[in-house]
């Protein structure tokens, strides 16, 4: 920190240098005009010595230009107003001359140091904005958000010249505050002393919670205004000769941290350090709320990451499963065909094995896109008619001694929808097969579509045991299984959680409703499609 | 021994292990390919008369493999897939792919479509085209525009007839929403295709006995439609 002291030196040595210049200017302009004072007119001289003050209140500022006029006024009496050598004035009329060079350089000096400050004042606030705009910027624009707090920290101290100042950050109001910047004044011993402590809590803590500003006073006694309104612009001047000052840091009615700062000697501030400081706790609210923005955006970065691993990795042991399964279930079939012995029902339980493990993959394999995002679906016109017809057939292998009883109206109009067939077609299959799994054998399943305004809506519907009012929305869950069903019965658990989530992803909802008189009913509704062909 | 020589492409040896061992009663001679590359160099040689092509091979894309095939060999080309690659299976069959069995698949399942190929392959011209199509109770005489259902004639407008013709001329095979858009509209752009799907019920409410539960012009979901022979 030696540059400001080597600036402030220079000025001075500068300002002496303008001095010395002016008067040797006024004392070689007097010389010359002695040399020809017989030829010289009053008026040549005031306007020469005119010239020179303006010069100098131009160069030298108010006090010099001041300075210069008494000089040059003695000098103009006694030098070339008759008699020489004396303050005495022969003529009265010359006294008038006297005091007209006056009254003009004292005003003229005047106005003029008042303009050149106006200009130097525009000039100060010119360069006010661009350092606020510059700390914006960096605010929102350095690589690490916490390296922009640590700026506007640097910025504050220096600024204010206070011993201290931290930024405090709020991240989870359990874990406490946690201090993001400190800076201290390095031409002293660093004050490392702790915020004062309300209660046994850190005061940081309390004003966190209550997004109100409070101090420590010279004395050492808080002042914390309880009553505060947290909404009111920070009053200053109520902060004035506190010890350490600590403002909540907000950002619209949320406060995402906290500013102090410590001055052993008492907190003085100006009135435009007040609007500087209400502008850079704004800076300093914004930084902290990018930082947040910054780690959010990276911890969802890092979770897509893992999620596309995950993804890869399903996807890679699916197919690495599904060559082997493909084997074993042929294999398994034609040893079940090349002559077991009769009753022997080990090959074709191994065929029924792969065929479960293939669908758990399969499942696996959905649920995975189905919360990784990466679900493609080809939705199209279609009618449902197509669709209960594709899941009779595909359900039939495993609808067991269950009659499956469509219903339809055969004079109905075609009903379309708008959906993903070969997704619709997975709901409704999984719906049949667990309608048979849960359903006391021989009992007849239902299956019908309708249309329901803007909706087409497929029931499947089963006399089964239903499901208790408290399971009603945990069925959906995945890796949910009923209590009391045989292990050998249940799956994964994944059935309904896949179903619900693939009508849930083109606009379909699945639902379910006891069944009056007992048993389940199953709802899918989908988009019905808009309008049908001519 | 009904073909006399398949070419297995696939890149896991045990696949090819397993479908060699399972085709073994199909046909005299059984080539081997892991790669697309080599595959089409295989087709090109040993002119297989039937080519059974796993997806997702090392080099190549399957569509790819399939248009080179296609290029001078129009001998069936049997797709294994997973089930979940709908959208695959579409651009296999439409770049000139036959037929699909979906992983994992029974022996039964493959020999039946292997046998069902040969015997398109052996039997070409197109079905109905020598004669009339009976499947069920049904005639289908693409030559006369002329579908009687139990002696009865059926009346069809012209896009169902579209339809129907489309179906029927790769009847037993799935046939591609694409290659139906093409073959019926000559486009698959415009609003009429969006209700491809509209004018098949209407022609299963014409054709089949239960709309809802067809056995003549089944889904292939997510792929198309396929007109069934045996029902």
């Amino acid at each position: 920190m030696t540059a400001p002291f080597g600036a402030e030196r220079r000025a001075a040595w500068l300002r002496l240098l303008v001095w010395a210049a002016a008067f040797l200017a006024l004392g070689a302009a007097t010389a010359l005009m002695l040399l020809a004072r017989h030829r010289l007119d009053k008026a040549h001289v005031a306007l020469v010595y005119l010239m020179l003050v303006l010069g100098g209140s131009a160069a030298g500022g108010r006090w010099l230009g001041l300075t210069m006029a008494a000089a040059a006024f003695v000098a103009f009496d006694s030098l070339f107003l008759p008699p020489y050598n004396t303050l005495v004035v022969a003529n009265p009329l010359d006294w008038l001359v006297l005091l007209a060079f006056l009254v003009t350089s004292v005003v003229a000096a005047q106005l003029l140091t008042r303009a050149q400050q106006r200009a130097e004042d525009a000039r100060r606030r010119a360069d006010e904005v661009e350092r606020f705009a510059r700390l914006g910027s960096e605010t929102l624009n350095v690589a690490r958000a916490e390296d922009a707090l640590h700026a506007i920290a640097a910025v504050i101290r220096a600024t204010l010249d206070v011993d201290r100042c931290d930024i405090y950050v709020r991240d989870d109001d359990s874990a406490g505050p946690r201090l993001a910047a400190r800076v201290t004044d390095p031409r002293r011993d660093p004050v490392d002393a702790e915020p004062p402590r309300l209660d046994g809590r850190s005061l940081v803590a309390w004003v966190h919670s209550h997004g109100i500003a409070a101090s420590e006073r010279a004395d050492g006694t808080l002042h914390v205004p309880v009553d505060a309104n947290p909404d009111a612009p920070v009053g200053w001047t109520e902060l004035a000769g506190a010890r350490t000052i600590l403002v909540p840091l907000r950002v619209r009615t949320r406060t995402v941290g906290s500013l102090l700062i410590m001055a052993e000697r008492g907190l003085v501030l100006a009135a435009e350090q007040q609007v500087f400081l209400d502008a850079l706790t704004y800076y300093a609210a914004l930084g902290i709320e990018r930082a947040r923005l910054a780690a959010d955006a990276a911890s969802v970065e890092a979770m897509r990451e893992a999620d596309r691993l995950k993804n890869a990795l399903l996807a890679t042991v699916s197919h690495d499963l599904r060559t082997p399964l493909t084997t074993i279930k042929a294999l398994a079939h034609a040893v079940t065909e090349e002559g077991a012995a009769p009753g022997d029902r080990r090959a074709s339980s191994i065929e029924e094995e792969a065929d479960r493990l293939t669908a758990f993959v399969a499942d696996l394999l959905d649920l995975s896109r189905l919360t990784g995002g990466a679900l493609r679906l080809a939705p199209a016109v279609n009618t449902a008619e197509d669709l209960i017809g594709a899941a009779a057939a595909r359900a039939a292998g495993v609808l067991g001694d269950h009659p499956l009883s469509i219903v339809h109206d055969p004079d109905a109009p075609v009903l379309t929808g708008y959906f993903d067939f070969v997704h619709a077609l997975r709901i409704v299959v999984n719906l049949l097969e667990n309608a048979a799994k849960y359903s006391p054998s021989g009992t007849a399943i239902e299956l019908g579509a309708r249309q329901d305004g803007d909706r087409l809506v497929f029931t499947v519907a089963d006399r089964g045991s239903g499901v208790p009012y408290s399971e009603r929305e945990r069925i959906f869950e995945p890796f949910y299984r009923p209590a009391g069903v045989p292990a050998d019965i249940r799956g994964a658990g994944l059935g309904l959680a896949i179903a619900r989530g693939l009508a849930a992803a083109q606009e379909g909802t699945l639902t379910y409703e006891a069944r009056p008189g007992g048993g389940s009913l199953f709802h899918l509704t989908l988009p019905a499609a808009s309008d049908r062909p001519a | 021994m009904a073909l006399a020589s398949i070419l297995v492409v696939d890149d896991e040896p045990k696949i090819r292990a397993l479908v060699h061992d399972i085709l073994r009663s199909e046909t005299g001679r059984i080539l081997d390919a892991a790669t697309g590359r080599a595959a089409i160099e295989a087709a090109e040689s040993a002119r297989p008369e039937l080519i059974v092509l796993d997806l997702g091979l090392p080099d190549m894309d399957g569509a790819d493999v399939c248009r080179a095939i296609r290029g001078w060999s129009s001998a069936p080309i049997l797709v294994l897939s997973a089930r979940a690659d709908e959208a695959e299976k579409a651009a296999l069959l439409d770049a000139g792919a036959d037929d699909y069995v979906t992983k994992p698949f029974s022996a039964v399942e493959l020999q039946a479509r292997v046998r069902a190929l040969a015997r398109r392959s052996r039997t070409a011209p197109l079905p109905g085209s020598a004669g009339p199509l009976v499947v069920g109770g049904l005639t289908i005489d693409t030559a006369k525009r002329r579908v009687e259902r139990d002696g009865a004639e059926v009346h069809l407008t012209p896009t169902e007839w579209g339809v129907l013709r489309a179906l029927v001329a790769s009847a037993g095979r799935p046939v591609t929403h694409r290659q139906l858009f093409l073959a019926v509209w000559g486009n698959s752009e415009g609003d009429a295709p969006l209700y491809l799907r509209v004018y098949v019920a209407h022609l299963r409410r014409k054709l089949e006995v239960d709309p809802y539960q067809p056995r003549l012009i089944l889904t292939e979901p997510g792929v198309g439609y396929r007109l069934a022979l045996e029902p």
